[in-house]
C-alpha cells in the first residue's frame, strides 16, 4: 500500500514538472495531492488526508486552474533567450541536491532505528477531537494570528488585482 | 522486500525528499511563473509529509496535525497572494514568463 501511495505521488509530481500543457500540470498536482492523502491515511491520520483533499486537491487547485484559464496562459511562453547553462546547471544542482539527500536517507541509522510501534502501545488513528484539544488548549493565539493571516492575505489579493482604489 | 519500501520512517522521508527535490527542480528549470508556484506549492507539502511521518513515529500525531493546519492556513494565504502577484504582473506587462519580469521599471 504505501509502495502504491508512494508511487503516486511522485509520478503525479514528476508529470507536473516535465508537462508542457500548464492545464494538465494543474491534474497531475491534483494525482500527486490525492496520492499524499493516502499516504497520510496510512499514517493512521484521516484528519490530515481529509484537510489535504479539501483544501490542495480542491480549493489551490481550483484557484490555480481558474488563474491558468483567466490568462489563458495554457502552454509556456517563447523563450525571450536560449539559456541553456542556466537550466542545465539548475537541473544539475537538483541532481547531485537529490542523489545525496537519498543517499544520506538511505544510509541513515537513526531513521532505521524508528520502528512504527515501540513497545505495543499502538496510539490509533488520529481523532479530531485530539487535534482540536491540542489546537484551542495550547495553540489558542497561533489560531488567531492565522485567521488574522487569512484575513490580511484576502485584503492584499484584492488590493494587489484590482484596477483602481 | 527491504523495510524501507514498506513504509518505515526513511520511505516516508524518502518520499518527501524526492517530491522536495522535483518541485525545486521545476521552480528552477521552467519559465512560466504557474507552473513554478506549484513547484512551491510542492515543496511545501514535501515539509507536510515529513512532518506528519515524524509525528506519527514520535508519537505526537495530535500535535503534528496542528502544526500542519497551520501550514495549511500559510499555504492558503500564499496562494491568494502569489496568484494576485501573476495576475497584476500579466496586467501590467502581459506576460507570465519569469524571464520577461527582470527589470523594475514599467
Amino acid at each position: 500500500m504505501f509502495l502504491t501511495f508512494a508511487l503516486i505521488t511522485l509520478v503525479g509530481a514528476l508529470s507536473m514538472a516535465r508537462q508542457s500543457n500548464l492545464v494538465v500540470a494543474g491534474l497531475s498536482l491534483v494525482l500527486c495531492f490525492l496520492g499524499m492523502a493516502g499516504l497520510f491515511l496510512l499514517l493512521g491520520n484521516p484528519v490530515a488526508a481529509a484537510l489535504q483533499v479539501i483544501v490542495y486537491a480542491g480549493a489551490i487547485v481550483v484557484l490555480l486552474l481558474f488563474v491558468i484559464m483567466l490568462l489563458s496562459a495554457h502552454e509556456e511562453e517563447q523563450a525571450e533567450r536560449n539559456s541553456p547553462i542556466q537550466r542545465w546547471l539548475g537541473a544539475a544542482v537538483v541532481a547531485i541536491l537529490g542523489a545525496g539527500a537519498v543517499k544520506l536517507v538511505a544510509s541513515s541509522k537513526l531513521l532505521a532505528s524508528f520502528k512504527a510501534l515501540p513497545g505495543s502501545v499502538d496510539p490509533g488513528p488520529v481523532t479530531l477531537d485530539a487535534v482540536a484539544t491540542s489546537l484551542f488548549q495550547q495553540h489558542l493565539l497561533a489560531f488567531e494570528a492565522a485567521g488574522l493571516l487569512l484575513l490580511a492575505s484576502m485584503v492584499a489579493a484584492i488590493l494587489l488585482v484590482k484596477k483602481e482604489l | 522486500m527491504p523495510e524501507i519500501l514498506t513504509g518505515n520512517l526513511a520511505g516516508y522521508i524518502l518520499v518527501a525528499l524526492l517530491l522536495f527535490v522535483i518541485g525545486l527542480g521545476t521552480v528552477l528549470t521552467r519559465r512560466s511563473l504557474i507552473i513554478q508556484f506549484m513547484g512551491v506549492e510542492l515543496m511545501l507539502n514535501a515539509a507536510n509529509v515529513a512532518l506528519l511521518a515524524f509525528g506519527r513515529f514520535r508519537q505526537q500525531a495530535a500535535e503534528a496535525t496542528t502544526f500542519y493546519l497551520f501550514i495549511l492556513a500559510v499555504a492558503a494565504c500564499e496562494a491568494a497572494v502569489g496568484l494576485a502577484l501573476v495576475v497584476a504582473l500579466f496586467r501590467l506587462r502581459g506576460t507570465t514568463d519569469s524571464d520577461r519580469a527582470d527589470s523594475m521599471r514599467q
